[in-house]
């Protein structure tokens, strides 16, 4: 069996490379057949295609999208300087 | 002098999928901040289609905005092409050098470019051995000879240096010890250092903190969108005391 450092090796860099997600920041962890994915995106399609490609990347591990989509807030209060 | 309020924001990653919505977040910036500086990765492929995405969303603000790029807006070799879309817009995007904007009758200097990575001073690559790493340390040094010049040869006010890659690693706390050297380069805050700024502010950290400092005691800001959690922060340079109702 592939050591699961590989297989977390190979999904994040489909992350990186493919042209659907191009996402560098995402953290990907299995453990034993389970991949646990990571991190924020801008919108929901994102998170998504970020599934799907890691999916592709690591056949038969049950796939767990905890990213979150990051939430836009009003700007808030100047810092001085 | 009259106090500045710098809004910043970087690695907004903006694609069609996210067309307008950054957009409804900047109304009203110009009762906020005097000025709105963009800290790179404004797409996420580089691609044509998305710059056009980010000159549409930032065009036509109430208040100047500056811009440098990131290595997303790297990817599609078409860093020139974007720049041009996004200065037809009236948006300053800066390469290694510095533009300097009348703001309320202060002469605000923006110096500063992508910026790039090779590590942190201790622990750090260096130009040695084959000529991959010698060109990838060697990028890192032009940049910040580049930036070294703009800031001695700037006639401003205030001075403001704007990077993608981060000059310290205090705003990288969060990321993985081991991507450090793919995050910033100690080569931009010694540039920035010998020459003074007011404050320096990058993205491309998007799992590193907001606050930190050169070894030279200048101030640093990580205005990563997912940092930041909110549009964009809002920095305020004057002295304290003057003008205290202001900011
Ligand atoms: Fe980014
Ligand atoms: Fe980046």
């Amino acid at each position: 069996m592939e050591a699961p450092q590989y297989v977390a090796a190979r999904v994040q860099s489909a992350l990186a490379e493919d042209d659907r997600t191009h996402e560098l920041g995402v953290r990907v962890d299995v453990r034993g057949d389970q991949l646990f994915l990571r991190g924020q995106v801008g919108c929901e399609e994102r998170r998504e295609l970020i599934a799907d490609v890691a999916g592709e990347a690591a056949p038969g591990l049950v796939v767990h999208n905890e990213i979150s989509v990051v939430d836009v807030r009003e700007p808030g209060g100047e810092e001085r300087l | 002098m009259s106090q500045l309020r710098i809004a910043a924001v970087g690695d907004v990653h903006l694609g069609e999928d996210l067309r307008g919505r950054y957009r409804s977040r900047l109304s009203g910036i110009e009762e906020k901040a005097d000025v709105l500086l963009l800290a790179g990765d404004l797409t996420r492929h580089g691609t044509l289609e998305e710059g056009k995405v980010v000159a549409e969303e930032f065009r036509d603000l109430p208040v100047p905005v500056v811009a440098v790029l990131g290595n997303h807006d790297h990817h599609s070799d078409k860093p020139a092409e974007i720049a041009a879309m996004l200065k037809d817009e009236g948006i300053s995007v800066l390469h290694d050098d510095s533009v300097v904007l009348d703001v309320k009758g202060v002469r605000l200097g923006v110096v500063g470019g992508k910026g790039f990575g090779g590590g942190f001073a201790g622990k750090c690559a260096s130009e040695f051995g084959e000529p991959e790493i010698k060109a990838f340390v060697n990028h890192t040094k032009r940049i910040a000879d580049r930036w070294r010049v703009a800031l001695k040869e700037l006639q401003a006010d205030r001075r403001v240096v704007l990077s993608h890659y981060s000059p310290v690693n205090d705003t990288l706390a969060g990321e993985p010890l081991e991507i450090y050297p793919f995050l910033g380069s100690y080569l931009l805050a010694e540039a920035v250092d010998s020459e003074g700024a007011d404050l320096i502010l990058h993205g491309h950290a998007h799992m590193g903190t907001e606050k930190g400092l050169t070894p030279g005691g200048i101030r640093v800001r990580n205005v990563a969108l997912p940092v930041l959690g909110r549009a964009y922060g809002v920095y305020c340079l004057g002295e304290h005391g003057e003008d205290p109702d202001h900011c």
